[in-house]
């Protein structure tokens, strides 16, 4: 059937062209009015406050310490990301679930830039949110007198990570909405997270990496302090998740109902784009190596970073000095204090140290890297000691006591000429000897051996961390003790002659007074 | 002609849901009456540009909306109230009818009066600030048509419309379309045939995805009289009388 009426006069709409900013700003600003993501902001900070600043007011006064848990294990990522997968899934479900399928289709603006306006608001509210947290978090940091550089790039991956959960839970609700999708987004992305952490805790290398929250080759000890922090993975993971997040948004602009021709081309462009930058990240992580400071890519290096932080040492002690880096101000009195008896015992000998001063950490990846060996070298002989990678007290459960058992230990593992390991049975035997003249007595140096001792020793000593009392016994504790007995002045003697043999390792137990 | 349709057809699976419409229209108020899965929505689907046909040849407002371009330019000058319309249960009448305007893509500064006009027009104005999710059956189809109508569209394509409305505002929107079709194309698709014989200057009649009557609903009353068709108002009889017609294999057209 054919019917013709009267054509209507045609009438001409204003261009378009130069108002879509102006129409996107105003669809951004109706979405975050109406984003589902202000309604968990409660919820979730409550959590950043239980599980990342909490645990962190812990730990001793040092930015690389203070958020050694919250960023460099990424517990702050932990604690938006599955509400922020969620919240993205259930808005980019909602059209699908509130059966607005027709309206949007037959409306004029590409769907795609709909979609993007959504995905907008709940990733501006999230990572705003994020943002701000950590900001409050960090202001409190400062207001508290924390010492050295906060770690601004990882700051920049943590919102990399929220960024690119945001837009995978948006794809996946977008492409199934369900009432169901963003429950299972948030378990998913929970599930994600925690793998990463898993997986993170037991690979030190390769792509794994890549995780956002794999603590090796974040943090190392005096980053911030004495040396930059280093970006090169900071940068990896941020193409990592930034490409993650293009190529997911990319996904939902290839149906044919997204846009038109050109939009869709760019939406490919975008998606190839995304998942290059994201392989590209992981290749680059691939790569990485154990560098002095941290973990270093070849091609994102600059060796300007290298160079450590200029910096006047503040000394404290007489006759015998302590130099730390200003940053570690804090720690000096109780350096001095914890060095002095045993300072006292070698004073006089030969290669007896004149002075202490603070050197760098060697970054060592992997859980339980529990410091790192003092050195006694130059003329006059000076005390190095890798501070950062000693035990502070606070840290990680440290006590003034375990701190400065250790200094004194170390201090004598040095002067022994032990080096990195565990040391000859005549160096451990005089080692206890120099430690029970410095107030350790013998019979408590095994559980400190087991307790602070280096990780090297471990397999000597059976450490780290004995739970129950080791007797002092065997011919290392026999000879000490034979030693011990000897009179101090004939003890004082009988070092000053043999410790050159001492430290060559050319001492048998048996060669002992 | 705003509205061309030529052996326009469509098929879900193996059902043939609009079979060969061939229809013209131009400015005033169509009425689209039908069984139920008679083929009307589809075919209003297919004139929202929601839906690509299967076959035939579809041009709206003189455009082909195959392609991309000409499509968008179609949008920007539609109104469309789906039969089942989805919401926001969030939003306010107000930001939900903004939302639509600007995804219409008009002039951001024409918007904010638009919107106002167009809560205004469906009786809502004293609801503005009220959430969707507050409101009535009647009142969320009200806020429907003030979505189709905010861009004052030269293609307005209303299903079901009326569904849920009191007699006070049925009443007034056939008012509004009167208003509409005056300057536009306004295609109603209903079961109430009150709605046609008040609003509508021509009805077409579908029936198995076919247009069986086209005409005014004058000439759909004529052929109810002296058929003995069922029905308590003269265009309910002339509507069953086509259609028993047409499931006879008697071809009822004008």
């Amino acid at each position: 059937m054919t019917v013709a009426t009267d054509a209507p006069a045609r009438r001409r709409l204003p261009s378009v062209g130069g108002t879509v900013p102006l129409t996107a700003a105003r669809l951004l600003r109706l979405e975050l009015r109406h984003n589902a993501m202000p309604w968990l902001l409660p919820l979730i900070a409550a959590l950043f406050w239980f599980d990342s600043y909490r645990p962190s007011m812990g730990m001793p006064q040092y930015w690389v310490l203070r958020t050694f848990w919250n960023m460099g294990q990424g517990h702050t990522i932990v604690d938006f990301v599955p509400f922020v997968a969620g919240v993205a899934a259930w808005m980019g479900s909602r059209d699908g679930r509130r059966g607005t399928a027709d309206l949007l289709t037959a409306a004029a603006r590409p769907r795609w830039a709909m979609q993007l306006a959504t995905w907008s608001a709940t990733a501006i509210w999230a990572v705003g949110s994020y943002l701000v947290f950590v900001g409050v978090m960090f202001a409190l940091y400062a207001h508290q007198g924390v010492r050295g550089e906060p770690p601004w790039w990882w700051v920049a991956v943590g919102a990399a990570a929220i960024l690119a959960c945001s837009a995978v839970g948006f794809a996946v609700g977008a492409l199934y909405p369900s009432r169901f999708t963003a429950p299972l987004a948030a378990f998913g992305a929970l599930v994600a997270m925690a793998m990463s952490s898993q997986i993170g805790f037991s690979h030190t290398s390769g792509w794994a990496q890549i995780l956002p929250t794999n603590s090796n080759g974040n943090f190392q000890p005096d980053s911030g302090m004495l040396y930059p922090w280093l970006p090169d993975l900071p940068i990896a993971r941020i193409m990592f998740l930034a490409g993650i997040a293009v190529a997911a948004l990319g996904v939902l602009g290839l149906p044919a109902a997204a846009g038109g021709p050109r939009l869709r081309r760019a939406a490919a462009v975008a998606t190839l784009a995304g998942l290059a930058a994201a392989g590209a990240g992981v290749a680059l992580a691939g790569t990485a190596r154990l560098g002095p400071h941290g973990l270093v890519i070849p091609a994102l290096h600059d060796a300007a970073n290298d160079r450590p932080i200029a910096a006047t040492p503040d000394c404290a002690g007489t006759g015998f000095r302590v130099c730390l880096n200003p940053d570690y101000r804090s720690e000096l009195a109780h350096v001095t204090a914890a060095l002095a008896p045993v300072v006292r015992e070698v004073a006089g000998l030969p290669g007896a140290p004149v002075r202490a001063a603070q050197t760098p950490a060697i970054y060592s990846a992997g859980e339980g890297q529990g410091g790192q060996a003092m050195t006694i070298s130059g003329h006059p002989p000076v005390l190095g000691m890798p501070l950062g990678a000693l035990g502070l007290p606070g840290a990680f459960g440290w006590t003034d006591g375990m701190t400065a058992g250790q200094l004194r230990l170390l201090f004598a593992h040095a002067f022994v000429g032990a080096g990195n390991g565990v040391g000859t049975p005549a160096q451990q035997a005089v080692q206890a000897v120099l430690l029970q003249g410095a107030g350790l007595p013998i019979a408590m140096q095994p559980n400190l051996l087991g307790s602070v001792g280096l990780p090297s020793w471990a397999p000597a000593t059976g450490g780290p961390g004995p739970t129950t009392p080791v007797p002092a016994t065997g011919p290392v504790y026999a000879a000490a003790r034979r030693l011990a007995a000897q009179p101090p002045a004939a003890r004082h003697a009988w070092l000053g002659a043999h410790l050159a043999a001492l430290r060559a390792g050319q001492l048998t137990l048996a060669q002992l007074p | 002609m705003n509205v061309e349709l030529t052996e326009l057809t469509r098929k879900f699976g193996h059902t043939q849901a609009v079979a060969g419409v061939t229809l013209q229209a131009g400015a005033g108020v169509f009425g689209l009456l039908g069984p139920n899965g008679a083929g009307k929505t589809s075919l209003l689907r297919m004139m929202a540009t929601v839906l690509p046909p299967t076959s035939g040849t579809l041009r709206l407002l003189g455009r082909d909306p195959g392609g991309y371009g000409p499509r968008r330019e179609i949008r920007r000058r539609l109104g469309y109230l789906p039969q089942n319309l989805g919401y926001y249960p969030g939003f306010t009448v107000y930001d939900f009818v903004e939302y639509f305007a600007l995804l219409k893509d008009m002039p951001p500064g024409q918007v904010p009066s638009a919107v106002a006009t167009a809560i205004e027009q469906v009786g809502l104005g004293d609801k503005a600030r009220i959430k969707l999710r507050t409101l009535s059956g009647g009142m969320l189809r009200r806020v429907g048509i003030a979505q189709a109508i905010v861009n004052q569209p030269e293609l307005l394509l209303l299903d079901e419309p009326t569904a849920g409305l009191d007699p006070e505002q049925r009443v007034a929107f056939r008012a509004l379309l009167r208003e509409f079709g005056e300057r536009a194309t306004v295609i109603v698709s209903t079961h109430l045939v009150e709605d046609v014989a008040a609003a509508c200057s021509e009805v077409t009649l579908m029936d198995s995805g076919a247009i069986v009557f086209h005409g005014t609903p004058d000439e759909l009353i004529a052929q109810g009289e002296g058929s003995g068709a069922a029905g308590d108002a003269p265009l309910e009889r002339g509507y069953s009388a086509i259609l028993a017609a047409a499931r006879s294999g008697v071809a009822a057209r004008s």
